[in-house]
């Protein structure tokens, strides 16, 4: 998992090459490392495998049917987007609360610029990336600019978010098939937006799907093979010595917390697009599972850690659990009572995790 | 108070993985004395003072306090230790921070019993114990930190550089009452760096060294000069080549400022210059603004006036071509990166390829130079970088920042807490960058590193440059120190306790906000 110890081997020193120093192959602590990576990832897809017994045992094998799989896969698709958003920020050493919120701003503003305003539709997506984008800044400046803590400063944009998200819907649900009175989409534009995520692919595999892949890949350039992600990581390790050091310290957040906001937009675009309709508060209960998914995924409150293949895998459990629970019809209170308690459980797991490389 | 017999510490012994940071500490304190700890970084200062706190606690040796042994466990309140930062609440009261802990069981708000008030009366911060302590100056806060210590009948005063962020005049009280501690029968022990002070207080001074103590001073050698001398005496050196420093002086100006003044007021019109090929070590206590000066000649501290580099003038134009170690290497390193990343960190155009990409191929490449280069011991340069021991870690922060060859680069005391073998790799690797046509410039606080690694001492005292001296001058170490010590002892006399150089509290914790 960790990015650096992989793929380039050239263990060709140049200068003193005989040094005894580095002839020595086995180095103990980095195969430690290597180890304890391989052995959070291992284990994390253990624990989905498990958990996709447990439910398949429990529900009588409905829930491997291929319907309900990939309705599953579609729900993780939105998790990990989100969630790779999300994990940009954690590396970067911030925290967001508001991007489920923005979710929901985004989709409104893009149903009522297309809808209401009678806005073509390319221009209402430029308007909703711009209002993501400036809604990035927005955080950013507070937490990097005036410096209160990302927590208290992203919790109050949030219900800040949400409360413009009601005044300029009116509190309303938008759909493209059933337009306000009055208005007339183009048919084009119509099957152009539902066409983002429902395109019929083989295998009936849903469309998010492969929007998860790309936005995956984007973010594995990002996080891994960029200079962004490279000081990024610097930067949410240790934030004095990158000031000492002179890395573009504020730059870099209002990267971070613009990327986890078109992250959220872009999430929120597609589920309108798979679902047919839009509702302000639809992206609020991706909270807390998007938050266990990166968390479980091996990204640090701390700062400094976390990757795309951790982030999709937990994003994976997270739509497991979900998907299961749902079909056990253990009810939305048990849901979320256990998306809770995942939530906790994760946040002690980066605790102990992070013990016990110290110790070891 | 019955105090017989004061502090006696026998054969006190600590280490910490290999180093050895206390090798059989035997010292004693009789009470009405003042006695004056001192000695080089890495000497065990610190940790003595940490074991008398309770903080760490002895691999061997004992503690007797008036006659019985003592463990901080066991009665840890008659030791109190005033610390340079007091650590007391600085959201409770002056009254309550006295009290915390210790409250009347009494219900409601506990109130400041009759024999408290008598102490703040007597320390005079009775008009001020309802205020809260973050509001007042730090001499305040010290005074607070007495009071509670008396108020628990403590007898074992220890003083640890607790006057380096106060006032002439501060300090001046504070030290009048480490006499009436010392009057009233207590064992005071004052630890600190500055030599003038503790010569002039102090009726006897031992010198630490590498864990023990290596010279008693009292009477008539009870002197600053001697006590800067003994801190250097059996220090390794490895003075340089005396014609390269002359040449360096003729050298044209890298880096010169002009009226340079610090906005918090630490230090004000220095008109320092660094040549090419020099190494320049700024010299100063702490809290006379060498370190805040070093700082903004890296624009990491907020100056006014000018200041150019290689030509380049204005503020942001000219310290970009300026990196800056700090002298802790928890704000140098990234504990999250491997060797390698640490060692590319710094990089841009090195190691960035077209629209952003990471070169990983070159950042390697690079890493693998700079490790044979800075000659860092490591297995594996993939190593996390806290498999490497203090002074590989303190080479692989130096290499980082020589590594992308700026025009200057400015170390704050870049060996501190490393190993003697590593010191010696590390003043060379300073002087080959020094002869490619750059600078060096160092804030220094041991006399031995100033005469091993540099050209020129530039010697700050109470925010402006007291003196400049040409470092191959001196024969050893002992005779710099000696002289330096001299200096700034005679400016201290010259200009008495009245001298208002600005360093308020309101402006010293302006300081911290930027830093």
């Amino acid at each position: 998992m960790e990015t650096s110890s992989s793929a380039v081997a050239s263990p060709k020193a140049p200068g003193p090459g005989g040094s005894p120093w580095h002839q020595n192959a086995f180095n103990r602590e980095r195969l430690m490392e290597t180890l304890r990576g391989a052995a959070r990832l291992g284990g994390l897809l253990a624990a989905v495998a498990v958990v996709m017994a447990v439910f398949a045992a429990a529900s009588g094998g409905k829930f491997l049917y291929v319907d309900n799989l990939l309705g599953m896969l579609r729900y993780m698709s939105t998790l990990a987007i989100v969630g790779l958003g999300l994990t940009v920020v954690l590396i970067v050493g911030e925290i967001d609360l508001s991007f489920a919120n923005l979710y929901g701003l985004a989709v409104t503003v893009l149903a009522v610029s297309w809808m209401v305003w009678g806005w073509p539709l390319w221009l209402s997506f430029v308007l909703t990336f711009a209002v993501a984008i400036a809604v990035g800044c927005f955080n950013a400046f507070f937490t990097a600019v005036v410096k209160i803590p990302s927590f208290i400063a992203t919790l109050g944009s949030s219900a800040l978010i949400f409360g413009f998200t009601l005044l300029i819907g009116d509190a309303k649900r938008f759909s493209p098939q059933y337009p306000p009175d009055g208005t007339h989409l183009p048919a084009g534009e119509v099957s152009f937006f539902s066409g983002l995520a429902n395109q019929k692919l083989p295998g009936d595999l849903p469309m998010q799907v492969l929007w998860m892949i790309g936005v995956a890949i984007i973010f594995w350039v990002i996080i891994s093979r960029s200079m962004f992600g490279f000081r990024v990581k610097a930067v949410g390790g240790n934030q004095a010595a990158a000031r000492l050091a002179k890395l573009p310290v504020v730059k870099y957040k209002f990267a971070a917390f613009i990327i986890v906001a078109l992250a959220a937009a872009l999430a929120g675009i597609l589920d309108v697009s798979f679902i047919g309709s839009v509702q302000p508060d639809s992206g609020q209960e991706l909270l807390f599972p998007t938050f266990a998914a990166v968390i479980i995924g091996g990204a640090s409150l701390q700062g400094g850690r976390g990757t795309v293949l951790g982030t999709l895998s937990g994003a994976l459990l997270l739509a497991v659990i979900a998907n299961g629970l749902a079909l056990l019809a253990a009810g939305a209170f048990v849901q979320q009572m256990f998306i809770g308690s995942v939530t906790i459980g994760a946040v002690v797991l980066d605790l102990f995790t992070r013990k016990w490389r110290r110790d070891s | 108070m019955t105090n017989a017999g004061g502090v006696v510490i026998r054969g006190l012994r600590k280490r910490f993985g290999d180093t050895v940071a206390l090798d059989g500490l035997d010292l004693q304190a009789t009470p009405g004395e003042i006695l004056g700890v001192a000695g080089p970084n890495g000497a065990g200062k610190s940790t003595m003072v940490r074991i008398l706190a309770g903080e760490e606690s002895p691999d061997s040796g004992d503690i007797e306090i008036g006659g019985s042994s003592w463990s901080h466990a066991l009665d840890g309140h008659r030791v109190a230790v005033v610390h340079q930062e007091p650590q007391l609440f600085p959201n409770l009261t002056v009254a309550e921070n006295i009290q915390v802990g210790r409250e009347s069981m009494r219900r409601g708000r506990p109130r400041a019993t009759g024999e408290e008030v008598a102490l703040m009366q007597q320390l005079d911060i009775a008009g001020v114990s309802g205020v809260q302590l973050e509001l007042l100056p730090l001499a305040v806060h010290q005074k607070t930190e007495i009071a509670r210590a008396l108020s628990r009948r403590a007898d074992v005063f220890l003083f640890d550089e607790p006057n380096s962020a106060l006032t002439e005049d501060e300090s001046e009280e504070l030290f009048e009452w480490m006499h009436s501690l010392a009057r009233a029968g207590s064992v005071v022990i004052l630890v600190s760096h500055r030599l003038g002070e503790m010569a002039a207080h102090c009726g006897r001074v031992c010198v630490l060294r590498d864990g023990k103590v290596a010279a008693e001073l009292s009477g008539d050698t009870l002197r600053a000069e001697q006590i800067a001398r003994e801190l250097v005496v059996g220090v390794r050196q490895t003075a340089g080549d005396p014609s390269r420093r002359v040449a360096a002086r003729e050298n044209r100006p890298l880096l010169a400022t002009h009226r340079w003044t610090h906005r918090g007021g630490r230090f004000h019109d220095i008109d320092f210059t660094a040549a090419a090929g020099e190494i320049v070590a700024v010299v100063g206590v702490e809290g006379a603004g060498g370190r805040e000066l070093v700082q903004s000649l890296a624009g990491l501290q907020r100056a006014d006036g000018t200041i150019s580099v290689r030509g380049k003038h204005s503020g942001r134009a000219a310290t970009s071509h300026v990196e800056f170690v700090g002298a802790d290497r928890h704000d140098s390193l990234f504990t999250n990166l491997t060797v390698e990343e640490n060692l590319v960190v710094r990089q841009y155009a090195g190691i960035a390829g077209r629209g952003g990409w990471l070169r990983r191929k070159a950042a390697r490449q690079l890493a693998q130079e700079a490790r044979a280069k800075f000659v860092v011991k490591t297995q594996d340069i993939d190593s996390p970088i806290r498999s490497l021991s203090g002074g590989n870690q303190q080479k692989v922060a130096i290499a980082a920042a020589l590594a992308i060859d700026p025009t200057i680069v400015v170390l704050e005391e870049p060996t501190r807490g490393v190993d003697v073998g590593s010191k010696a790799e590390i003043y060379g690797l300073l002087r080959d960058f020094s002869k490619r046509d750059r600078a060096v410039v160092l804030y220094c606080t041991e006399f031995s590193e100033v005469f091993d690694v540099a050209d020129r001492a530039v010697i700050v005292s109470s925010g402006h440059i007291l003196d400049t001296v040409d470092v191959w001058r001196f024969a050893d170490a002992e005779s710099l120190a000696e002289h330096v010590t001299a200096l700034t002892v005679r400016e201290r006399e010259r200009s008495p306790a009245i001298r208002d150089d600005g360093q308020n509290l309101s402006r010293v914790t302006d300081t911290k906000g930027q830093t």
